[in-house]
């Protein structure tokens, strides 16, 4: 219990550090490790998949992704952000916070949730038989992204030919 | 158990509500784009946590699947946009984008 407290602590901390962090290339590292802390915990939690995937995926390639934006972006593209944000922050959270322990624990019971059970089979029988139209859902997803970034960046070249 | 769900869904409201706050108050279109990634780890979070204590961890771990794909996908189409909107404007100030004109 204290090391998920710990790891779940370590999250909310390098998500914290992602906002406010200055420099864009730490605030894209703190996410990384944010990431890896969720890795983590879905590994305690007996998800080893999704760790797998969100370790390798979120951590990994996004960050790589926004390395690449920011070093692409970084000539003249500092934006000064209100000095207000950062000093309200600790205060809003700290609001957040009693508000979040306060609600939180009467609403777990009041809103309805799906029945509990326990489920057979294996993680590929889930994913693959049941769950196989959100699998053909994730292709036209990826083939998406991918064409939206062919289109973007097309776009350009025809501007210089003309 | 309640405990424990209880403990995840208290700091994945967390999550999101760092996620938000940066949504709310930030200029830069990067920091904008981290803050939603924010927020996906909190649903994602809530997700596995909610199917761990309910006993459809399978199910929740396919959703969670599903949703980092649909994450990177987006990841990619937006940076790719902010990348255009900063050869456009020279800045990645997301005020600047109010001028656009359609």
């Amino acid at each position: 219990m204290i090391l998920q407290i710990m790891l779940l602590c370590g999250l909310v901390i390098f998500a914290g550090l992602a906002i406010l962090a200055k420099d864009l290339l730490k605030a894209a590292l703190s996410l990384a490790v944010a990431s890896l802390f969720l890795g983590i915990i879905f590994f305690r939690l007996s998800a080893p998949y999704a760790g797998v995937f969100e370790i390798s995926v979120v951590a990994g390639l996004i960050t790589v992704l926004f390395a690449l934006t920011i070093a692409l972006t970084r000539k003249d593209g500092e934006v000064k952000e209100a000095r207000l944000v950062k000093i309200a922050f600790p205060l809003f959270f700290i609001l957040f916070l009693i508000i979040d322990g306060l609600v939180m624990k009467s609403l777990l019971q009041k809103v309805p949730s799906l029945p509990a059970g326990p489920e057979g089979g294996t993680f590929g029988e889930v994913l693959w038989k049941q769950r196989t139209f959100d699998l053909v859902a994730q292709i036209g997803v990826i083939l998406a992204g991918v064409l939206a970034v062919l289109a973007l960046f097309r776009k350009k070249e025809e501007d210089k030919d003309e | 158990m309640s405990n424990l769900w209880f403990l995840y869904l208290f700091f994945s409201a967390i999550l999101i509500f760092i996620g938000i706050y940066c949504l709310l108050t930030m200029r830069n279109l990067i920091k904008l784009f981290i803050a939603i990634e924010i927020i996906s780890k909190g649903v994602s979070l809530v997700i596995v946590a909610t199917g761990a204590v309910k006993h459809s961890l399978l199910l929740a771990q396919s959703l969670v699947i599903t949703y980092i794909v649909v994450e990177v996908s987006l990841v990619a189409t937006a940076l790719a946009l902010i990348i255009n909107i900063y050869k456009k404007n020279k800045s990645l100030d997301v005020r600047l984008l109010s001028k656009l004109k359609g």
